[in-house]
């Protein structure tokens, strides 16, 4: 009986790696386009792409047991408060920076 | 190769695999609000003080980010190869992969004590050589304060990674590992790409901010 049923073909994570590769280009060639604040949008923006294509595929979220999702869901369900939360503070927070 | 039965609290080995993989997703959470709480730091920071951030940004080895990223995007790639040679039973492949995740963890963190080198070299270590340059004035150093937290807390969780895989590779040599159970490699293996997926949001962070 294996933890994984099956595992998906060698050739898929090599055409994954490759995107990464090209995104990881992009992301440094935005860089130098002069985006102004969209600037990072954008950067981490790609950087939140590559990092779903490393969880659903090299972090196995693909395939079963389906109850991984919330698992790895719960961090960032917990990073939104905490995102959100600061942010209200840091928004509404008068004289900041003193 | 060792005989294999679940843990006595465990009803098949395929439970205890994946009651072990949900452990480390668990610790992965934790460890996503660790980084987090990390990098809003910075994006606060960032804000309060834009132009000193991108001035501060500047000095940062744009090369040695840039290969760092492409070996740890690489080591990924190589783990999870070793994870499938595991559940194939290509022991031969999977002690290769790991060698080969092992010696690009090892090859990242040889050009980031480069890279920490040339930063003591440009004057950029706050409290034990920092010279703030006049463009960075005044709030510049806070940036660097970031770059010495962040890049070496990842070191370290990276460095733990390879004692992970060494273990693993002792674990090979032993026997434990098998098509039937090979739950420890991929317990691993979430690690290591986690690790990766650190440096992916650190890397804009640090070396994208002020080059345009």
């Amino acid at each position: 009986m294996k933890t994984s049923a099956t595992h998906e073909p060698a050739l898929l994570y090599v055409i994954a790696w490759l995107v990464l590769v090209l995104l990881t280009a992009f992301n440094i060639g935005t860089a130098f386009l002069g985006l102004g604040v969209y600037g990072p949008v954008v950067q981490f923006g790609i950087a939140a792409t590559q990092a779903a294509i490393i969880f659903i595929l090299f972090m196995r979220l693909k395939g079963p047991p389906s109850l991984k999702w919330i698992f790895a869901g719960a961090g960032f369900f917990w990073l939104l408060f905490l995102y959100g939360l600061s942010t209200t503070d840091y928004a509404t927070r008068q004289g900041w920076p003193s | 190769m060792r005989s294999l039965h679940p843990e006595i609290q465990y009803a098949t080995l395929s439970q205890q695999g994946e009651t072990a993989q949900l452990g480390m997703w668990v610790f992965i959470a934790t460890e996503t609000l660790f980084f987090g709480a990390l990098i809003f730091t910075y994006f606060v920071c960032r804000d309060a003080y834009p132009k000193e951030f991108a001035e501060a940004g500047k000095d940062t080895v744009l090369w040695c980010g840039s290969v760092n990223i492409g070996l740890l995007l690489t080591s990924s790639l190589t783990m999870v190869l070793a994870i499938d040679a595991a559940a194939d039973g290509r022991r031969r492949h999977l002690r290769y992969w790991l060698l080969a995740t092992a010696a690009l963890g090892i090859a990242f963190v040889g050009v980031k004590g480069f890279e920490w080198y040339l930063d003591f070299a440009h004057h950029d270590v706050p409290s034990i050589d920092f010279i703030l340059k006049p463009a960075e004035a005044p709030a510049g150093e806070l940036f660097w304060v970031f770059y010495f937290v962040a890049t070496p807390l990842h070191a370290l969780h990276l460095l733990i990674g390879l004692g992970l895989i060494f273990y693993m590779l002792w674990r090979v040599r032993r026997g434990d590992l098998s098509p039937a159970y090979f739950a420890p490699l991929e317990v691993v293996g979430l690690y290591w790409s986690f690790v990766d997926t650190v440096w992916i949001f650190l890397f804009p962070a640090i070396y994208l901010v002020g080059r345009s």
